[in-house]
């Protein structure tokens, strides 16, 4: 796609595991973001969905450089941030933003609301004292809070508005791309959706590009406009959501979209239920071949042993599996 | 409809909520907690009281009458006087001068190094902190008693070497703490956000890593004080502390107690004293830990 606006190209990011004390001894690796090609149109909504501990943190913190990535490439807007170093990936961090699973540890308990805006607004801009206010309280009629509350502390607020906090915070430095690592899985159930809907919000008004990290599917299906599935460092699944959520073609994909209850009890009890088996596999020794293959209900020889790639399945969509056209 | 136009700007008085602080928050909390306000305010009058006297009465306290020698308790002498005649109120106060001074500069030069090479040991982290923890295991397990000792001995009973030497030792502690805490800061999610908005490492250090590790610091620093104070007076009952005619608690109370059979004020008066701020400084120690602890008492 020659309109992407961010590409990642064959990215990998492996932590090396050490023992000893003074003298290191390199005894593995892990390999928590393993290959992993994609690319997002401006103002796209893509959702990241995996079990706990399958690298959709990792890869999330590789995109914005908060990890460099071992090995590949991070192309936003045309300039590969993987090179970027020092000053220049300092300067270039306005264009991309992260919000943090739990609002009460992403933000600094010992500033105001106010202070914390205005950091983020002075982090890349110089903007006269007499605009700031302004700027500000627009910040938080954007995220839906009263600037009545700018001069509060974070702990005043419920999980909900800090989330909120959070994401002004983010917006104060317009930044082009946002990653949303799991930012509604610490909020009670009742405030969810409102996150959910404001970020969905946001991201077509300012033709935001989002990335929505998720462990559970039912919670990016709604927004997305595709999901990807990640397992164990690498991408299953990809596709619109609709499609991956009606029609799963991975075997794993099948599994997760089979634990999402439907709300619907005739229909619940008729449906198929795919029950995954066993944990997920260390990401330090995966199996070989389909990394799935130990608990894949469809698994035949030829999987321990070929790593399948993520290929085409038809035009939208793509799929790791050896076996996708038999078994679909 | 005729409402008035809504203003677009705001203005700061008369619309935005105060917020309160979690500093104003544990002033509260401190507040209501008696025994360490008891124990403030006992250790500001005491403080106030002891670092006066040498002021109006510079030498009061060595003021000899070997005519009146020992006496106990009466309206000229309320504290009684020691075998010289000197006035033991004049001496207790004077005492407590100079114990304090032992305990503060003691203090400040164990915190200035200990949060120094604690949050560089946390911050920068791998093999550096490695390396530098164990540094502080080694010194750990040095009878630092009989180090003290050896330096009075090598260097002469100067007081200034004394609290070096002491600071020297209580460093230790808070270097583990803040290194500690440094490290768990480092991960926490704030940080990360602060890094990926692209802010320099000084303003993180500055504006995000100090003013979270400044309450812990606070605590703790309460806390050494009466823990030097021990340390000194424990120095000075060997004889190794500050040299006559000047005196801390420590002296005073090595003094009583060779008298107290026949003299037994001059042990109580100073003993009293050094008790009640080794206890005031612990309650005061123990409330503010209570108050600054946003997590035990939060959420
Ligand atoms: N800084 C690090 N050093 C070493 N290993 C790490 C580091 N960060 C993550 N890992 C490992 O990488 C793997 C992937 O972790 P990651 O946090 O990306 O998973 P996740 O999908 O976000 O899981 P969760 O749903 O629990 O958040 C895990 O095995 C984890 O232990
Ligand atoms: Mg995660």
């Amino acid at each position: 796609m020659s309109d992407a606006f961010l590409q990642l190209q064959n990215v990998k990011t492996h932590f090396p595991v050490e023992r000893g004390i003074i003298f290191r001894r390199h005894i593995g690796e892990v390999k928590a973001v393993d290959g992993v090609s994609l690319s997002l149109l401006q103002g796209e909504i893509l959702g990241l969905v995996g079990e706990s501990g399958c690298g959709k943190s990792t890869l999330g913190r590789t995109i914005l450089q908060l990890v460099p990535p071992t090995e590949g490439a991070v192309i936003l807007a045309g300039k590969n941030l993987a090179q970027l170093k020092g000053r220049a990936l300092r300067e270039s961090r306005a264009d991309f933003q992260m919000i943090f699973q739990d609002p009460y540890a992403s933000l600094n308990p010992r500033m105001t609301v106010f202070d914390t805006l205005v950091e983020a607004i002075r982090a890349h801009k110089t903007v006269p004292s007499s605009e700031l206010a302004n700027r500000v309280s627009e910040l938080m009629k954007k995220v839906g809070l009263s600037p009545r509350f700018l001069q509060k502390y974070p702990h005043e607020f419920s999980g909900g508005q800090r989330q909120r906090i959070a994401i002004a915070r983010a917006l104060a430095v317009e930044p082009k791309l946002i990653i949303a690592d799991e930012p509604v899985s610490a909020l009670d159930v009742s405030i969810q959706a409102q996150i959910i809907n404001l970020l969905a919000q946001l991201s077509r008004e300012m033709k935001l590009t989002l990335v929505f990290i998720s462990h559970d599917l039912s919670v990016v299906k709604h927004i997305s406009d595709r999901i990807a599935v990640m397992y164990v460092g690498k991408i299953v699944e990809l596709g619109p959501a609709t499609d991956v959520f009606e029609k799963p073609l991975h075997p794993y994909t099948k599994a997760l979209v089979s634990a999402v209850p439907i709300p619907d009890p005739e229909r619940e009890k008729k449906r198929l239920r795919v029950i995954l088996s066993g944990d997920p596999p260390s990401p330090m020794n995966p199996p070989g071949g389909c990394a799935f293959h130990p608990r894949c209900a469809c698994a035949v020889a030829e999987c321990s042993r070929t790593v399948p790639g993520l290929d085409n399945f038809n035009a939208a969509r793509q799929v790791a599996c050896i076996r996708a056209k038999e078994i679909n | 409809m005729t409402a008035a136009p809504q203003p677009a700007t705001l203005r700061p008085t008369d619309e935005i909520e105060a917020g309160h602080s979690l500093w104003q928050d544990a002033w509260h909390r401190l507040r209501k907690n008696k025994m360490a306000v008891l124990g403030g305010i006992f250790i500001i009058l005491l403080t106030i009281a002891s670092f006066v006297t040498p002021l109006v009465a510079s030498d009061y306290y060595k003021h000899q009458n070997l005519d009146l020698g020992a006496t106990p308790p009466s309206h000229a002498h309320w504290f009684g006087t020691d075998q010289l005649g000197r006035d033991l109120l004049a001496r207790v106060l004077y005492g407590g001068c100079i114990s304090l001074s032992v305990g503060i500069a003691a203090t400040v030069v164990s915190v200035v190094i200990g949060v120094l090479y604690g949050t560089i040991s946390g911050y920068i982290g791998g093999r550096l902190d490695v390396i530098m923890m164990r540094a502080v295991d080694i010194l750990y397990s040095l009878p630092f008693v009989m180090f003290v000792i050896l330096l009075m001995v090598i260097f002469g009973r100067n007081i200034i070497l004394l609290f070096m030497a002491i600071g020297a030792v209580e460093w230790l502690d808070m270097a583990r703490i803040v290194r500690g805490q440094v490290q768990s800061l480092k991960k926490q999610e704030f940080i990360e956000a602060a890094l990926a908005l692209g802010l320099r490492k000084r303003r993180i250090i500055l504006r995000h890593m100090i003013p979270n590790v400044l309450g812990i610091v606070i605590i703790y620093s309460t806390l050494i004080v009466p823990s030097v104070m021990l340390l000194e007076s424990f120095l000075s009952f060997l004889g190794f502390g500050v040299q006559p005619p000047m005196s801390s608690w420590g002296t005073l109370i090595n003094e009583g107690a060779k008298s107290m059979e026949e003299c037994p004020w001059l042990l109580i008066f100073p003993g009293l004293f050094f008790s009640a701020s080794l206890f005031s400084l612990n309650f005061l120690g123990d409330g503010l830990r209570d108050a600054l602890d946003v997590r035990a008492s939060k959420d």
